[in-house]
This record gives C-alpha cells, sequence and structure tokens, in this order.
C-alpha cells in the first residue's frame, strides 16, 4: 500500500499555518485571534508528526508533546489576561483596546 | 547514552533545577502554606536570597569544572544541554539581572498595591526559562526554554491588574509573541525535516554543503528569524515593544528590557551561528537591512517621545539594532562585542530603569520625562547616576557603552562593512538629542512646586550604585571585564 | 609615570575633591577651586623645564589601547593657556556665579582635565575618549549658568560637535585596522617607512573625516553657526574657556593628526579650504560689525581670526604653520580678554547691548584703558600679540598664494573697523538716559584678573622669541611630515634653542 506522500501533510500543514495567520492578521475578537494561533500550532505539530514518521524516529513526536504543553500553558495565561482585560474595558474588540498610543 | 539520568546531566542542570525548585517554592509558599497575609509579604521574598545564592554556586561550580578540567563545554542529556563559556557568561548576565530586579521590586509593588509573593516566583521561573535558553543545544529544549521565559513575561507584563495600561501591555505582547513562537516553531520543523534530528550539531552537519538559496532552508530562515527578531525586537517586529515596556510595572519592564533580550540574544546567536551558518549568504543582506530599519525606527520614534519608559523602550530597540550589527561583522570581535555589548547594556539600562523606579511614589506616577525636572537639585546622587547610565546608552566615553559600541563598530571595520559602520556611528548622535532631553529636564529645567520626596530604600540604593559604577569603571579600566567576554567566546 | 602623566590627572583629582565639598560653603568651594587651579598652573610651568615628557602606559591591552601621551612645542604652550585660564576663569566667576558654585567649579575643573588630555594624548583611541570629554561639562556650563536661549545654545552645540565627531571615531578605527595600532607616533613611523600607505580615495575620505570633526570646532565657515548662539548664551566664564581653548582643539587637531596622517590629501584639498577660511575672515568680520549685541560681535570676530590660523595651516610652510600656532595663542590670549571685559560691564550694566552703553570711560577710565589695549591686540597692532600671528601668516599665506595674502589682509582692515566702532560706541560718546546701573571702574579682582592677559599680550607682541622657537621646531617636524615621500625621524624632540631661533631669524 502507498500511504499519503510526505509532501502532501506538508502542504497541508502549510495551508493550514497560512490559515492560522490569516485569521490572526484579520480578526477582531481576542478570542478568535486566540484559536488561530493555536490553529498555527496545530499546523506545526501535524508538521513535526509527518517529519517524524517520514524519518520513523520519535523525535519529532516528542515535540509535538512539548508543543501541545506549551500550547495548553499559553492559552491558559492568554485566557487569563483577556478576563483581566475584558473585566476592565468590557469589550473583545481588537480595536478598540489601544489606549496605548504610537 | 542509556543510562536516564547521569551525573553529569545533574551538574549540568543544577542552576535550573534550584531556579525551579525555589520558584516553585515561592509560589507554594505565597498560596497555601503562610495562611497569615501580613507574615506573606516580607517571608516570600526572602526565599529569592538562597534561590539566587545556590543558583549562583551552582554556576560557580561548573565554571570551575570548565577551568580545571581545560574543557570547551559539558555536554549533558545526549547533547540536548550544553554548558560552555558562552552559556555561562550569560548565566551569570541573567542571575545579576535577577538579583537586582528582586531587591528593588519590594517596594516598588508595594506601592502600586500588588505585592504578591508569585512576582518572585516568576522572576525565578523565567531565569530558570533563560537559563534553557542559554545552554541549550536541542530545538526541544531552546524552545521550551523560550516558552518558560515568555509565558513568566507575559504575566509579569499584565501584573498590574487594575491598569488598563498593563492589560493592554499584556495583551500585545502575549497576542504578539505567541504568533511570533508560532512562526519561529515552524522553522524548527523544517528544521527538524531538513536534519532528522532536533540536535543543533546534527543540524548543522547536515546543513552543511546546502546552497544558501535552496527554498526550504530559506523558508526555515525566515519563519526562524521573525520569531527572533520579534524576541530581540527588532523592526519592523518591534511593535509590542513600546506598548509592553510602558504598561508594565517597571520592576517588570527593567527586567524584561535587559534579561529577556540578553536571553533572546543567546538564542539567536545560537541558531544564526549554528544551523543557519551556511546560509549566512542569504541572510547578511537581509539582517543588515533589518539592523539599519531597527536603528532608523528605534532612534527617531525616540526623539519624540514624552514618556521615559517609552524612549528607553525605543532606545533599547536601537540597541537591538547595535547588536545585530555585531552579529553581521560576525568575526570573533564582532561575537566578543555582542558579550560585550550585553554585558554594558545590562548594567546601563538597568540603571535607567531603576532610576525611573525610584521616581515611583505615592500618587505620582514619575514617568514622564517631565517628572524628572529639577532631579540634580532635588538628588543630585540619583541625577548623577542617571547622567551616567545615559551619557553610557549614548555611547559617549569614557563609560562602559562607548566600549560596546566601540566593540561592534570595530568589527564593522574589519570585516569591511564601512557602510554600516558609518550609518552606526551617525546614528550615535542622532541617539544624543534624546538622551540629553533626560538630561536637560535634571539638570536645566527647575523642579514642580510641590513635589514629594524619592522614598528610596536601601536595596534601590544599592542596586543603583553598582550598576553606576560598574557602568563607569568598565569603561575606564575594562581590561578584567573583557577578558571575560573573551572566555564566553564561540566555538 | 612621569610628571606629565601626573601632571595630566591633577585636574580630575581637583574635580573629585571638590566634589567632595558641601555645596553650601560656596566660599570655601571658591578658594579651593582658585587655589587648586593655580596649583595646577603652577606645575605645568614645570613642563618647560627639561625632561621627561612622555608617559606610555598599557591600558586596555586587549584592544592595543595605551595611555600614551607626550607634548611638544605645539602642545606645550596650549597647556599652559589652559592651565591659566582656568584660575582667571573661576576669578572672574566669584561674583557673577551665585548659585549651583560646586557645580559650577567641579565642571570647570572637568573641562579643564578634558581639554588637557586632548592637547597631549598620542594615542588615538586615548584621543577621542579626551575629545568627548570635554563635550559634556560644556554643555552643562551653557545649559545651567547662561543666558535666556541657553538650552538651544547648549543642544546645538553639543549636537553639532558630536555628530560631526563621530565620523572621525569611525575613522580612527579604520587607520587602526589598516596601521594595527592606534599608537600615533607608531602610525607616523609606519607611514614614513611605507609599511602603511592610504590609497587615494581612503586618504580623501579620512581626511574629510577628521577634517570636519576638527573644521566644526575651529569654527570654520559654513560650520560655524553653533559658535555665536554658545557665546553668546554662555556665562562669562562659559565664554572664555570656550573661546580661548576649546576653539583651539579644532586647530590643534588639525595640525597634529590631519595633515601629517594624509599629506596628499591635505595637500590637494588646501585650495578650497584656504577659499573657505579667506570667506570666513570676510564674512566673519562683516557680520561683526553690524551686530548690537557685544557678545556676538566677538564671536563673529573669533570666527573671522581663527580663518586666519586655517590659512596658515594650509599655506603649508613654515612661516604659515608658526603664524597660525602663534594666532592661536594670540586669539586665546586677547579674546579670552575680550570676554572678560564684556563680562565686567555685564556685572555693571546687566546688558549685552552696544546701545545700553556709552561713555564708559568717564566713570571708568582704567578699564576703558584696559579694553582699548586689548582691543588694540585684537586688531593686530604692532608691538601686541596679534601683529606677529597675523604677519607671520600673511607671509606664509603669500608664499603659497598671493591673492589669498591680499583678500586675508582687508580681514586685518574690517577687523580695525569693528573693534575701534564698537569701542568707540560703548566707551566714548553720550550715556543713554535710561543708564541705572552705575559704572564702577575695575576692582582688585578683576585686575588680578585681567593682568596676566594684559602682560602676555605685550610680552607675546615684543618678545616673541620666548615663544617662538619651540613652536617653530615642532612645526618643521609636522611639515616634514607633511611632504610626501621624505624620511623623517618621529621622535619629538626638546628643540634646541640656537638652532630654532636661526630658524626665525631666517624667517623673518
Amino acid at each position: 500500500m502507498q500511504g499519503v506522500p510526505l509532501s502532501w501533510y506538508l502542504i497541508l500543514s502549510a495551508i493550514l499555518f497560512a490559515l492560522g495567520v490569516a485569521g490572526f492578521l484579520f480578526r477582531r475578537s481576542i478570542i478568535t485571534v486566540f484559536m488561530s494561533i493555536e490553529l498555527m500550532l496545530n499546523a506545526v505539530n501535524l508538521s513535526f508528526v509527518a517529519f517524524s514518521y517520514q524519518f520513523k524516529q520519535v523525535d519529532g513526536h516528542l515535540f509535538t508533546f512539548f508543543v501541545m504543553v506549551v500550547a495548553a500553558a499559553e492559552a491558559a495565561v492568554g485566557l487569563a489576561i483577556i478576563l483581566t482585560v475584558f473585566r476592565n474595558r468590557a469589550t473583545l474588540n481588537i480595536d478598540e483596546i489601544n489606549s496605548l498610543k504610537y | 547514552m542509556n543510562l536516564f539520568y547521569t551525573a553529569t546531566d545533574h551538574f549540568v542542570l543544577s542552576p535550573a533545577i534550584q531556579l525551579a525548585f525555589w520558584g516553585c517554592a515561592i509560589l507554594l509558599l505565597d498560596t497555601w502554606l503562610i495562611p497569615d497575609p501580613r507574615k506573606r509579604r516580607w517571608l516570600v521574598p526572602i526565599f529569592v536570597l538562597p534561590a539566587i545564592v545556590l543558583t549562583a554556586i551552582a554556576l560557580g561550580k561548573q565554571h570551575a569544572y570548565l577551568v580545571s578540567e581545560g574543557a570547551r563545554e559539558i555536554s549533558a542529556f545526549n547533547g540536548a544541554l550544553t554548558v560552555d563559556g558562552f552559556a555561562l557568561f550569560f548565566n551569570w548576565v541573567f542571575l545579576i539581572s535577577t538579583l537586582i530586579v528582586s531587591i528593588v521590586s519590594y517596594r516598588y509593588l508595594e506601592i502600586e498595591g500588588e505585592h504578591h509573593g508569585e512576582y518572585y516566583g516568576l522572576i525565578l521561573l523565567a531565569n530558570c526559562g533563560m537559563f534553557f535558553l542559554a545552554t541549550g543545544t536541542d530545538l526541544v529544549t531552546l524552545f521550551v526554554g523560550l516558552e518558560l521565559m515568555a509565558l513568566c513575561f507575559y504575566v509579569m507584563v499584565g501584573f498590574l491588574r487594575g491598569e488598563r495600561r498593563s492589560n493592554e501591555a499584556a495583551l500585545k505582547y502575549l497576542i504578539l509573541g505567541a504568533f511570533s513562537s508560532a512562526l519561529l516553531v515552524y522553522g524548527f520543523s523544517l528544521f527538524y525535516g531538513m536534519a532528522g534530528a532536533t540536535k543543533l550539531s546534527v543540524i548543522v552537519k547536515a546543513m552543511q554543503g546546502r546552497d544558501p538559496w535552496d527554498p526550504v532552508l530559506f523558508l526555515a530562515m525566515a519563519t526562524t528569524s521573525v520569531g527572533l527578531l520579534f524576541k530581540i525586537s527588532a523592526a519592523p517586529f518591534h511593535m509590542w515593544a513600546p506598548d509592553a515596556y510602558e504598561g508594565a510595572p517597571t520592576t517588570t519592564t527593567a527586567y524584561l528590557s535587559v534579561a529577556s533580550k540578553a536571553a533572546s540574544i543567546a538564542f539567536l546567536l545560537r541558531i544564526f551561528l549554528g544551523p543557519l551558518d551556511v546560509a549566512r549568504p542569504a541572510w547578511e543582506p537581509l539582517l543588515a537591512g533589518v539592523a539599519i530599519l531597527t536603528m532608523t525606527v528605534g532612534n527617531f520614534a525616540a526623539i519624540t517621545q514624552t514618556n521615559v519608559k517609552r524612549l528607553l523602550a525605543y532606545s533599547s530597540i536601537s540597541h537591538a539594532g547595535y547588536m545585530l550589527l555585531g552579529l553581521i561583522a560576525g568575526n570573533d570581535t564582532g561575537l566578543k562585542g555582542i558579550a560585550v555589548y550585553v554585558l554594558v547594556y545590562t548594567f546601563m539600562n538597568l540603571g535607567a530603569f531603576l532610576v525611573v523606579i525610584a521616581l515611583r511614589r505615592q500618587n505620582i506616577i514619575g514617568e514622564d520625562v517631565a517628572d524628572l525636572a529639577g532631579l540634580a537639585k532635588r538628588h543630585p546622587g540619583y541625577a548623577l547616576l542617571m547622567l551616567v547610565f545615559l551619557l553610557s546608552l549614548a555611547g559617549i566615553p569614557p563609560t562602559a557603552g562607548f566600549l560596546g559600541k566601540y566593540y561592534i563598530f570595530l568589527s564593522l571595520v574589519e570585516t569591511g562593512h564601512y557602510v554600516l559602520a558609518v550609518i552606526g556611528t551617525l546614528y550615535v548622535a542622532v541617539a544624543i538629542y534624546y538622551y540629553f532631553r533626560i538630561v536637560r529636564s535634571m539638570y536645566l529645567d527647575e523642579a514642580a512646586a510641590d513635589t514629594a520626596p524619592l522614598a528610596s530604600t536601601v536595596g534601590l540604593r544599592f542596586a543603583v550604585g553598582v550598576s553606576g559604577l560598574l557602568t563607569l569603571c568598565i569603561g575606564i579600566y575594562p581590561e578584567p571585564f573583557l577578558r571575560l567576554a573573551h572566555t564566553s567566546l564561540l566555538k | 609615570m612621569s610628571f606629565l602623566g601626573w601632571f595630566l590627572l591633577t585636574p580630575l583629582a581637583a574635580f573629585l575633591l571638590l566634589l567632595l565639598l558641601p555645596r553650601e560653603q560656596e566660599k570655601t568651594i571658591r578658594v579651593a577651586a582658585l587655589a587648586l587651579s593655580l596649583a595646577i598652573f603652577g606645575l605645568s610651568l614645570g613642563l618647560l623645564a627639561g625632561e621627561p615628557r612622555e608617559t606610555d602606559l598599557a591600558w586596555i591591552p586587549e584592544l592595543n589601547i595605551r595611555y600614551h601621551v607626550a607634548v611638544d612645542g605645539l602642545s606645550i604652550w596650549l597647556i599652559l593657556l589652559t592651565t591659566l585660564l582656568t584660575p582667571i576663569s573661576i576669578l572672574i566667576s566669584w561674583k557673577y556665579i551665585d548659585r549651583r558654585v560646586k557645580e559650577f567649579h567641579a565642571f570647570l575643573l572637568l573641562l579643564e582635565f578634558g581639554v588637557l588630555g586632548v592637547f597631549a594624548a598620542m594615542d588615538l583611541f586615548l584621543f577621542y575618549v579626551y575629545w568627548e570629554v570635554g563635550l559634556v561639562p560644556m554643555y552643562f556650563l551653557i545649559g545651567i549658568w547662561g543666558h535666556d536661549r541657553r538650552i538651544y545654545a547648549a543642544v546645538k552645540f553639543f549636537l553639532y560637535t558630536m555628530a560631526a565627531s563621530v565620523l572621525m571615531l569611525a575613522s580612527i578605527i579604520y587607520v587602526y585596522q589598516r596601521a594595527g595600532t592606534f599608537d600615533y607616533p607608531a602610525i607616523l613611523a609606519m607611514l614614513a617607512s611605507g609599511k602603511l600607505t592610504f590609497t587615494s580615495l581612503e586618504q580623501t575620505l579620512l581626511f574629510l573625516a577628521f577634517f570636519v570633526a576638527f573644521a566644526v570646532k575651529v569654527p570654520l565657515f559654513p560650520l560655524h553657526t553653533w559658535l555665536p548662539d554658545a557665546h553668546v548664551e554662555a556665562p562669562t566664564a562659559g565664554s572664555v574657556m570656550l573661546a580661548s581653548v576649546l576653539l583651539k582643539l579644532g586647530t590643534y587637531g588639525i595640525l597634529r593628526f590631519c595633515l601629517p596622517m594624509f599629506p596628499t590629501a591635505a595637500r590637494e584639498n588646501a585650495g578650497w579650504i584656504a577659499v573657505l577660511a579667506i570667506v570666513g575672515i570676510v564674512y566673519g568680520a562683516l557680520v561683526a560689525m553690524v551686530q548690537p549685541n557685544v557678545k556676538k560681535l566677538v564671536a563673529y570676530s573669533s570666527v573671522s581670526h581663527l580663518g586666519f590660523v586655517i590659512l596658515g595651516i594650509f599655506s603649508f610652510n613654515q612661516q604659515g604653520f608658526d603664524g597660525a600656532v602663534y594666532q592661536m595663542l594670540n586669539h586665546g590670549v586677547s579674546t579670552g580678554a575680550l570676554f572678560m571685559l564684556v563680562g565686567y560691564l555685564y556685572e555693571r550694566r546687566h546688558s549685552l547691548e552696544i546701545q545700553d552703553y556709552g561713555g564708559v570711560s568717564t566713570p571708568a577710565p582704567w578699564l576703558s584703558t584696559v579694553f582699548l589695549i586689548t582691543t588694540l591686540a585684537s586688531i593686530g597692532l604692532p608691538t601686541l600679540n596679534n601683529f606677529v600671528g597675523e604677519f607671520l601668516v600673511l607671509q606664509g599665506a603669500a608664499q603659497a598664494d598671493f591673492r589669498w595674502a591680499v583678500f586675508a589682509a582687508t580681514g586685518v582692515i574690517l577687523s580695525a573697523c569693528y573693534m575701534l566702532w564698537m569701542y568707540q560706541r560703548t566707551f566714548y560718546g553720550e550715556t543713554p538716559e535710561k543708564v541705572t546701573h552705575q559704572m564702577t571702574d575695575l576692582n582688585g579682582r578683576e585686575w588680578a584678573a585681567i593682568l596676566p592677559l594684559l602682560a602676555l599680550m605685550v610680552w607675546m607682541g615684543t618678545a616673541a622669541e620666548t615663544f617662538l622657537p619651540r613652536i617653530s621646531a615642532a612645526n618643521r617636524l609636522i611639515l616634514q611630515q607633511t611632504t610626501v615621500n621624505v624620511p623623517f625621524n618621529v621622535q619629538t624632540p626638546a628643540p634646541r634653542p640656537d638652532v630654532a631661533a636661526k630658524e626665525i631669524a631666517d624667517a623673518r
């Protein structure tokens, strides 16, 4: 049986990553921005797993674990900060959080 | 090879163990183990001291081992962590910054009304993350170290929960930081894919003979660079810095500007001089452009600032540009120059922020240039020290800052980057304009009518004094410090 | 470390000593500062006698930087001028500076330290460090104790000079990288022996980088715009130090570093530089004539006089060099005296506008006499100091290009015009009605401050042989160094009086 070629995984990973970047740049709600970042990290995970499978190694899988842990921690911290922002401002719209001027 | 945790592993890891242990201990103490809030106030911060002392001892032992064995490095965990001169140098820099920032945080956080013990825990854990950035020689360790440091900083920047600016600063820093980390990890995945391993030494071997313009390598370089350049606040990825520096509590700003930047520079050097070294023809012109853009943005944006923290943020950005110039030069002098620059930058930038911290007192935030007016009359000692720090930041002899810049320029001339050297020197003149705005406010302007006196603690005065003294000493008699930087040269 | 090495550190020691004094005891501070600076002057006289006058210590071995200082005929008199003017500046500020006294005197001594170092440094890196050290105290002197627009003037002065000198830093690094050392005599030796050569492009660029840095300090037209503001807004002592000492740093630098290191480029560019100098002479004089502010008038006269110095330097002959260096000293003495006297007038009537004065000679005859002598010295009356210098410069310029001498000579005439006219408006004529302050004559302290300068004006004008031999010896060496492809001896020896005097006699 042939199996899915490596390049397909990488292309998928790149597309997901690009979608994440696009979401980060163009969405206005902080939560959505956060989700985009998570999407980017998961795209990277996919990439690592694909390479790892290619090399028949465990290193890539390990890296994926670490990335997941980091993503989780980041989400925790990030949501806590978002909560604080929300409590002080009652808005989740990024464009309106701009009291720190240029 | 087959043992799970050898003695060498422990030896290399010991400073991180100390920092992580005491960091977590402080978190526990603060949350659960000491019920009485008044006792918590002074009891918890005390635990920072054993942490720093024990970490220093551990670092000292590593240094002694390297010297006695005549070895260049100690490798642990199958090459994932390496203690060499480079790592030791940066670890000492981090530790000293941690010490100074912890000393001055007490009073500052009291005034801000957010004195929680977890701040100290976060500082120690951030230092732990930085340790991994300096000693890591594996993509995984570097990434984890980076994220550990970054997460602690996200929280520390947003520590003033009631203040809008702090929230917003933390949010911006977090979002942009997470974004750049994601880009960085994507680059790492490409490296892994090209090399088949996450250990830097293996990746370097796998990169040998690759075409510098290879598209996959280029993509890897591009994405990794974005992440790295973001951390050192190089343009055009600098947007988070002014906001984060301004909104965060000033002790965090000081720590961020000094330690985080040093750690990021260490990280940058490991990557650019390791796996990416083969792609030098590709990234050298790009980095040159980035460095020039960084210095331009940093210097010109600082001219219009009235908030001292923001001004120092933009000045930090321009200093990052100078450090990049050392990397572009790339020869021994360039690397030594970066080491010297990081060392002097630590003291002079910390010193400047410490003076700003001293200005924070009841009902007065003291961040504006106008708040410094007449400081020379009210507190000549602080004004004089601030003058020394500003002269050093500007790069005027005989201060330490001049020596750092001199090394960078020397390395640029040695490697034939004359245009960059000229641009670098010209920006020194531009920078003087905004540094001297602060000097002018302190010395030449009259103080506002009813200003409260600065309530400076012994710790603050000690910290500022030491920083000032070192800034002058390194400028006037730099020989021992230069030899220290010399030993930290990379292979 | 030799006597010179210790001597150069004494102003720094004095500065630190002053910092230790409590700031409320103003009288003590003034007396201490005066005593210390007089002691430094006394020590500097010791430099006139015998050897050893060179110190060469390792400072930053890691970077090949040494603490190498030496004096020769070119720098010895400049050093003495500096150490003489510092106590004089302290004396004239006795009543003038009434706030932040400690900082004032501390900055003054720090300034002296920096300037003395510049004159003595023989290591390029050390030279640059001292050069920058001199900038910061001057910024404070103008910015804290100056007049209304002092901050603008101080910032302009600082930024202008700094911007020019950073390019010099880049050039110094480049020279270091080519030569492998910062040691100036070693570099000169390498240039002479051919071990180190610069291509034509390198020479031109390096020469320009150094020259621009020095030209701003001179100041050479058109880089002079910082000077009138700085002088007008500075306190009297600041003006005196600025005019007499700081302006000499530029011309000293050109003679010491620019010409010997880059002789070909210097000679090639001498044409337009001399033209700029002449333009400066004439322009400075013309603008001085229409100034209503007496300090600005003297400032522009400085631009004019220092144009002579540049002209003398770029004539590239012995008389030109001698005249230029002598004129540096003359200008220091006479313009310093002019600023002092203007300061005396200001202390009496608190105005710098000429129209607020008139008929001063009646209530203050001694003041007007002293002012007249200084004015005549500044114009270039024979038997007073400027005449010797200007004459030598014109002689040297005429040898290079006769037209230069003709145009420059008009500057002499013009200087007579504006100075005498200023004198007449201030000291003769009617006293304006709105005058409220009484004009008193010179008191003891003011006499003590001006007398040394008056004596010098006469001495330097009539007995130039005391000063010129050393200068000529040093200049002969520099001239040799600027003559391309001529091997020479790099040491800076003490002059042999008989040989040097004969040279001067020949030159005359």
